[in-house]
């Protein structure tokens, strides 16, 4: 008798030790996610709060007198003169104190934005055609190039802070949008090169002979077949030079000083180093900054799709 | 019309020396096949002829025209490859259509010539569906498809049917043939499979390690190889070789291993007339052998069956024979058995002699 249960054991797929392991599976991923999740969701909320209720104990996930007022000094702020006396009276939310670069941080945002657009679209105009010349096509010095463009990663910014300035110093580009692109092109074309070229080489180059065959130039083999099927990787690259570009904050630091140039992280950062710290103020800018590279990344999102390969050779 | 010449071609990846001194006339409207092992130059070859592989040395003429740095684009050639390659983002009517879109026909003739093919190959239900939608088979027919419509000078194939089942593979080298018949145009196949290059070509290019061996009509090949590697390269199973000497018998010359001699017939005889005492490898083909009749006068092949394969028409009996072991194919009349012992009669006008250091021919060249 106990043979044949032994013998029926696996006999029906076992119920239990699979919900266990779905169980498992689930808290694991509500602690990541909290963690993940919980010092966004903070952000959000304190932007809603007074800088009273901010500080209260303990703290209120959701704000129990949510306020815009925070939002309002920040976009209307900008119209008013603020003084070293105005500077705590013209917070209508509570109160407390908004930085005296307040009115910088719409230009900064905008100024960002320049920056990381035009950072992404000379991205893929230089590193679409360089990837796709290292991939597919045979030349002398062809794995010499790939391997320097991918060492220049291995230093990191702060070694390259001094030689960039001195270049841009002498482009007279300091205090410029120019100084902040060329350099974060700097950064971010090995990067787009070393992901692209990844791709093109996963493609088979019986698809660039077919094109060539077929009667494309390389240039149009590039344009017609390649870059259709490496959508997934350019939205990958656009999405990396993007945040790249829109993070970044020691170059900015240091090749810009007025609000000709200066970008978002670095007139969110001079909010904490003016007369008092307004946190809710903060907050409120935090979320404004996280916008767009959430827009960005919802834009591409769909595009992000794998397998569109599938079928072009024989698997 | 195209009549491809290639005149001392060689081409080298860095120092690995792909085809060496290659000079061959492909003629207008001609089925050549090139036919070798992996490795052996022969897709280089064609890629020489497209235009994606420059050469290192020598000159590609077109009929009149010097091609070697004429981009692919520019010449009159379409291919298709092992990998089918089609663009896996465009449908099956627009991988079709491609490449005339590319030359700027008019859109109705576009739309005319691809039915028309689509219509060939019996494919014009899947016009809509992309490439990984479609079964292997039928990502083959449209290959054939988008080389078709072009109507191209020069039709390169390489090894188009080696990613098909075997009766799918049979049934699209008539089509393949028939192809040809109605295009009327030059055809270039690449190949490793000898049935292929048998049933397809006007013409064989044997080659090996980037050296073509021999050129000529498939029966040619088959029955005259110059040399060792042309004659165990066609035939399934391959050629028999016994290393042996000549001997002089009976005022005729005879190759003797051991207990076996086999007379040579008259032809061979007399060009080997005082040759007794060389050093030869006999090569036999497993189907030059006959159990039925009596062998004649130095024609007798006494061995012991080691085991019987039968493979429905026929039978295989693998042989030992003067410390060799031996493929042989016969009827399936006389019923064999493993451990028996068997005199076949060898067909003496098909026996092929090989020189032992050189590896030639000592028959034919």
């Amino acid at each position: 008798m106990s043979t044949k249960t032994a013998g029926h054991r696996y006999r029906k797929r076992p119920r239990l030790p699979d919900l266990a392991h779905q169980l498992a599976i689930f808290v694991a991923s509500v602690i990541l996610l909290t963690y993940v999740l919980a010092p966004f969701a903070w952000l959000v909320s304190s932007s809603f709060q007074t800088e009273a209720e901010i500080v209260s104990v303990p703290p209120h996930w959701i704000p129990h007198e949510p306020t815009l007022e925070n939002f309002d000094a920040i976009f209307f702020y900008g119209q008013e003169e603020v003084t070293y006396e105005s500077r705590s009276t013209v917070d209508p939310a509570s109160g407390g104190y908004i930085p005296s670069t307040a009115k910088d941080l719409l230009p900064a945002m905008w100024n960002s934005f320049k920056v990381a657009i035009a950072v992404v679209i000379l991205n893929l105009l230089v590193g679409v055609p360089a990837a796709y010349a290292m991939a597919k096509i045979r030349f002398k010095g062809r794995n010499a190039s790939v391997y320097t463009i991918l060492t220049t990663r291995v230093i990191p910014d702060i070694a390259l802070v001094v030689p960039f300035f001195l270049v841009i110093k002498n482009l007279g580009l300091l205090d410029s949008l120019w100084a902040l692109i060329l350099t974060y092109l700097a950064i971010t074309v090995p990067f787009t090169v070393f992901i692209l070229v990844g791709y093109f080489e996963s493609l088979p180059d019986d698809l660039d002979k077919a094109a060539r065959i077929d009667g494309c130039s390389r240039f149009q083999a590039l344009i017609r077949v390649f870059i259709p099927l490496a959508v997934p990787s350019l939205v990958a690259v656009v999405l990396f030079t993007f945040l790249t570009s829109w993070n970044e904050f020691l170059l900015a630091l240091m090749f810009t000083q007025t609000q000709a140039a200066q970008t978002l992280p670095i007139i969110v950062a001079s909010f904490t180093s003016d007369f008092t710290i307004s946190f809710s103020f903060i907050n409120a800018a935090g979320v404004v900054a996280v916008i767009p590279p959430v827009i960005v990344a919802l834009m591409f999102e769909r595009y992000i799709v794998s397998g569109l390969t599938a079928g072009a050779v024989k698997g | 019309m195209a009549r491809i010449q290639f005149e001392n071609v060689t081409k080298y990846y860095g120092n690995v020396l792909a085809v060496d001194k290659l000079n061959l006339e492909i003629r207008d409207k001609e089925f050549v096949v090139l036919l070798g092992p992996s490795g052996c130059g022969k897709t280089t070859t064609l890629n020489m002829i497209a235009g994606l592989e420059e050469l290192s040395e020598g000159d590609i003429w077109f009929d009149d025209e010097i091609v070697n740095f004429m981009p692919p684009h520019k010449r009159d050639v379409a291919m298709v490859f092992q990998s089918y390659a089609l663009y896996p983002h465009k449908s099956v009517y627009e991988n079709i259509a491609f490449g005339l879109a590319m030359r700027k026909y008019p859109r109705d003739e576009i739309d005319q010539r691809v039915r028309d093919a689509a219509a060939r190959l019996h494919i014009e239900h899947l016009l809509d569906r992309r490439p990984n939608q479609l079964s292997g088979g039928q990502r083959q027919r449209v290959a054939l498809g988008r080389a078709m419509v072009r109507q191209p000078a020069v039709f390169l194939m390489d090894e188009p049917l080696s990613n098909l089942d075997a009766a799918l593979r049979v049934s699209m080298r008539a089509e393949i043939k028939e192809l040809h018949q109605t295009m009327q145009t030059t055809f270039v196949y690449v190949t490793h499979d000898q049935a292929e290059a048998l049933t397809l070509a006007d013409r064989i290019v044997v080659m090996k390690d980037g050296i073509v061996q021999q050129v000529g009509a498939p029966d040619e090949i088959y029955e005259q190889p110059r040399n060792m590697f042309v004659a165990s390269f066609l035939g399934n199973p391959p050629i028999n070789y016994l290393e042996g000497e000549l001997v002089a018998s009976n005022g005729r010359m005879a190759f003797r291993r051991g207990e076996l001699t086999l007379a040579l017939n008259g032809l061979a005889s007399t060009r080997l007339k005082g040759d007794a005492g060389r050093k030869v490898v006999l090569g036999i083909r497993p189907e030059d052998v006959d159990d039925r009749n009596a062998p004649v006068d130095g024609g007798a092949i006494d061995g012991h069956v080691n085991f019987v394969m039968p493979i429905g028409s026929d039978q295989f009996l693998n042989m030992k024979l003067e410390g060799e072991e031996l493929f042989f194919r016969v009827g399936k009349e006389t019923r064999h058995r493993n451990g028996e012992e068997v005199t076949l009669a060898a067909n003496l006008d098909r026996l092929h002699l090989f020189d032992q250091d050189t590896q030639k021919s000592l028959l034919w060249d």
